[in-house]
């Protein structure tokens, strides 16, 4: 178990798999997750491959497969997922799971079919016996005779030939929607000579196709003519009614209401047993196919990773590479030996060398991976260079409470995260899925230190929910100041806004002991205060932040063996950063020590100014004696580093090309016309000793090396470093100006909020009724604005000074992480 | 601008004196210095032993290096912090400007 300070170490391995004993094998090995296999056939195409065939039956079994899951999911059943471990199954079963899986599938879709069927003739049955049944109404009885009397159309029917008026009768069902315009259609178009009845079922009927009940008007049309009847047939049939025949005598219709009657009771009952075994069979299938999808799916994976492998000559085995940490090196051994003892031949591993950058390795816990996870975020880190994770665990939760420094809102922050932490193993809270939640889970030990440290950060600014506290007594004595200027009432009374002088004696009693004083909060200038000091914490913040990032390049440096660049590459740099900017960093601590409020104080931005253009103000004053001089010399060492920084590296490096392999000069100039085809072998030069460091002798890369190459890389670091020095020294000047923005944001909700609140009237209850919803408005907003945004606001800040700020002055993040070959994950 | 809310007055109001006026000349009832050294000096070891003492009792295991480097950096940056914040209170240029309302609570309340 390494350490999370660089990448463990990464071998490569070339495993030897007997034949028999391959498929076995690689399944253990996914199993475990130890070994991330390479693809050794990548010229070959997917169709080529020697377990195609495979690979292809067992996509065709995840087709039925999804079937499968469709028709247990329609019928409203769910899929549990399997118990306990299953392995892949030997490539005998896969016939036998195929087999049973297409009986399945064939019998669902038979009974399915048949269910179907059976539901629609019993609906046409159900809508028959509706229509039937209904108590139509006739407007006209069924005999002749009285009919007649009744028959008296109200329109003389226009001309002679329809003098037939034999009542026929068209009954049938529509659907609901469409009744009203099937109504005035066939009003308008056989005007007068129809007289239609509709009617609603009284139950609503099962759709056959969506098993929704839905209701059906039925209608009875009765007419007279024969034309009148066609064109009311074409009518109902564009309209899709079921037309149904209608037996004008009543006693007709009650036997065929009978029969109907019969054949639904009968249908019922076959449709009851063909239900009944469809559930049989579902229930068989949610039996089987979760551990069939389990199996298959693993089975897959292994037939994809054994594709990669390549055939060995004799054909008597597989050859497979892979990635592999080194210290799980004998745990592959025995597990190769485990899974091919049935084989005669044992499967074997060893280690080969590598030219090729191995994959990052870093082992985290639960704890470590969040943070992890945002340095990986910005990029992976190369093979074994020093991993920023441990360190961001302290300094990203302390830059975000700077910007975000209150006790009162980290105290929010830090039970939240709280309650996460301690209800993190409950089942419920793990199979959460909504991402929002996730997000937040997933980050829960981050929120932890945040808030953690914002409460220290809001203790030291003096600030919960923007109020100030005394927990020592101030340090600064307004009563003193009141004798000793003579402030009368009427004095006061006249002048609205004084100041307190700190030069008075016993004025100002000395700093306040733990954070800012809580005067400041009273005072109407507090800002004037609060910017300075914020404007140099951050100052002072930053430059330790990229000196302590320069300082971790040193690991990195003494790691590789490249001993030069600790002389000609961090020496300059911390020279050049700490030369001029540390510099200002001395000169704010020396104003906080020694320059009292007695005379004009010096302007620290001036001198700095003056420092680079070698001039002087007369009315600033010094802050030391001798200051000029060393401002100069420090400016003039600065600078002196960047040409070093610039040449010093790639001079040195030509050097010791030329010192290891003595050449003429003329192969020398060919070497430089061809070199400008070798993009990325000249900076290989420069980093190729961290591979062999790493464990995996290269080749000696002598033959690569051109100077302008190496140059240009260095001219860009050396611009890259040097400028951003300044930029990023101001980049950091966001501390400041994300502070200022969340407490003044507190401090309006506080004063807009609850402060009207608390000044409400003496009466007994008024305040204490509006308070409720005022508090109520106050917490909503805290929460929303000052909590979430303001939060993810200082998180984003302070993940770009981690990431820009701090990471260029170190971190090259080319990397890529070693992905085990694992059933694991993708059994999501 | 503060004539709109009180009107103007040539005594404080009553019900805020609380004892005898201070004369003019006579210094005020002297409130407790802050020192400087006492704080430093606290502080100091605080953190130093959690920064410095701590590493040694963390134990043996694979979190060891990752603990005793988060140990380190906490006192470091707190430290580092709280050491600014006072070294920026220490020798103040200027003072607070108080609203007489402010002045004439804060006068007799912070004794």
């Amino acid at each position: 178990m390494g350490s999370m300070f660089r990448s463990e170490e990464v071998a490569l391995v070339q495993l030897f798999l007997p034949t028999s004993a391959a498929y076995t094998c690689v399944s253990q090995l996914g199993e475990l997750g130890l070994v991330e296999f390479r693809d050794l056939n990548a010229s070959v195409s997917a169709f080529q491959r020697r377990f195609v065939g495979d690979v292809r039956r067992c996509e065709e079994l995840e087709k039925t497969f999804t079937f499968l899951q469709e028709e247990v999911r329609r019928a409203g059943l769910a899929l549990h997922p399997p118990e306990g471990r299953l392995l892949a199954p030997p490539p005998r079963d896969l016939l036998r799971i195929q087999e049973e899986t297409d009986r399945l599938a064939r019998e669902l879709r038979d009974v399915r079919g048949n269910q179907q069927s059976l539901r629609a003739q019993l609906h046409q049955l159900q809508l028959h016996s509706a229509v039937l049944g209904r108590g139509h109404r006739l407007p006209l009885a069924a005999t002749p005779t009285d009919g007649l009397l009744e028959r008296t159309p109200l329109l003389q029917p226009p001309g002679g030939p329809h003098q037939d008026l034999r009542v026929n009768f068209v009954a049938g069902a529509v659907e609901p929607a469409k009744a009203a315009a099937l109504e005035r259609l066939l009003w308008r178009a056989c005007r007068g000579f129809l007289i239609a009845s509709f009617r609603e079922t009284e139950q609503p009927l099962e759709d056959p196709v969506t098993g929704e009940p839905a209701t059906w008007m039925t209608f009875l049309i009765s007419y007279w003519g024969e034309q009148i009847g066609q064109k009311i047939r074409k009518i109902t049939d564009c309209f899709h009614c079921h037309v149904f025949p209608f037996v004008e005598q009543e006693d007709g219709r009650l036997g065929t209401l009978q029969q109907l009657q019969q054949q639904s009771q009968e249908l019922q009952e076959v449709l009851g047993e063909t239900e009944r075994f469809l559930s049989q069979v579902l229930g068989r299938v949610q039996r089987l196919l979760p551990p069939w999808r389990v199996q298959i799916h693993k089975m897959k994976a292994v037939y994809l990773v054994l594709n990669q492998c390549s055939v060995s000559a004799t054909h008597k085995c597989l050859i497979a590479e892979g990635w592999c940490a080194a210290s799980d090196l004998p745990a592959l051994q025995q597990v190769l030996q485990d899974s091919s003892s049935e084989a005669g031949v044992s499967a074997v591993v060893h280690r080969i060398p590598c030219r090729d950058m191995p994959p990052t390795l870093i082992r985290t816990n639960r704890f470590t991976a969040s943070f992890q996870g945002i340095v990986d975020a910005y990029g992976v880190g190369r093979y074994q260079e020093v991993n920023p994770a441990p360190y961001t665990i302290i300094t990203f939760p302390f830059l975000f409470a700077v910007m975000f420094g209150d006790v009162g809102h980290g105290l929010l922050m830090f039970l939240f995260a709280l309650a996460m932490v301690l209800a993190e193993n409950r089942p419920a809270v793990k199979t959460a899925q909504n991402e929002i939640w996730r997000t937040f889970f997933g980050g829960r030990y981050l929120l932890l230190l945040m808030g953690l440290f914002s409460v220290y950060t809001g203790f030291i600014y003096n600030e919960c929910f923007s109020r100030a506290t005394t927990i020592f007594p101030s340090g600064w004595s307004v009563a003193a100041m009141a004798t000793q200027s003579g402030w009368s009432d009427a004095f006061l009374a006249e002048h609205p806004l004084l100041t307190l002088d700190p030069a008075v004696s016993g004025v100002f009693l000395g700093p306040y002991p733990f954070g800012i004083d809580p005067v400041w909060s009273l005072a109407v200038n507090h800002l004037s205060f609060l910017n300075s000091f914020k404007m140099k914490m951050s100052v002072i913040l930053g430059v330790t932040h990229m000196t302590f990032g320069v300082v971790l390049g040193v690991f990195n440096h003494v790691h590789f063996g490249q001993w030069h660049r600790l002389l000609l590459e961090t020496l300059p740099e911390l020279t050049f950063l700490l030369g001029l900017f540390g510099y200002l960093v001395f000169l704010v601590v020396y104003k906080w020590l020694f320059i009292a409020a007695a005379a004009p104080a010096p302007s620290i931005l001036i001198h700095f100014i003056n420092m680079f253009l070698f001039s002087r103000s007369p009315t600033n004053p010094l802050l030391f004696p001798g200051q000029e001089v060393v401002q100069s010399a420090l400016v003039v060492v600065a600078l002196a580093a960047v040409p070093v920084l610039l040449l010093g590296t790639p001079l040195f490096l030509r050097w010791q090309h030329r010192r290891r392999s003595p050449r003429p000069a003329g192969r020398q100039l060919d070497e430089d016309k061809s070199g400008i085809l070798d993009s990325s072998d000249a900076s290989v030069a420069g980093w190729g000793s961290d591979e062999e460091k790493a464990g995996c002798p290269g080749d000696q890369e002598e033959a690569e090396f051109v100077l302008s190459e190496v140059l240009m890389h260095q001219a860009i670091h050396t611009i890259e470093f040097c400028l951003g020095c300044i930029s990023n020294t101001a980049s950091y000047l966001r501390l400041w100006a994300l502070s200022l923005a969340h407490a003044q944001l507190s401090e309006v909700l506080w004063a807009m909020v609850m402060r009207e609140g608390l000044r409400m009237g003496r009466e007994l209850g008024v305040a204490a009724v509006v308070l409720v919803p005022i508090f109520a408005a106050f917490a909503v907003l805290t929460v929303a604005i000052l909590l979430v945004m303001e939060g993810l606001s200082a998180f984003l800040h302070a993940l770009r000074l981690h990431w820009v700020e701090f990471q260029n002055k170190f971190y090259l993040g080319s990397g890529y992480k070693l992905s085990p070959f694992t059933f694991a994950e993708e059994e999501d | 601008m503060l004539g709109a809310h009180c009107p103007v007055r040539t005594r404080a109001p009553e019900h805020l004196q609380f004892g005898p006026a201070p004369q003019p000349g006579h210094p005020a009832p002297a409130m407790t210095a802050h020192s400087f050294a006492l704080p430093v000096i606290i502080f100091t070891t605080f953190w130093g032993l959690i920064g410095i003492a701590g590493p040694w009792f963390v134990p043996k295991g694979p979190n060891r290096g990752v603990t005793i480097t988060m140990l380190v950096a906490t006192a470091v940056c707190c430290y580092l912090f709280w050491l600014i914040t006072i070294l920026a209170q220490l020798n103040p240029l200027f003072g607070p400007q108080l609203k007489n309302e402010t002045i004439w609570y804060v006068r007799f309340l912070w004794e």
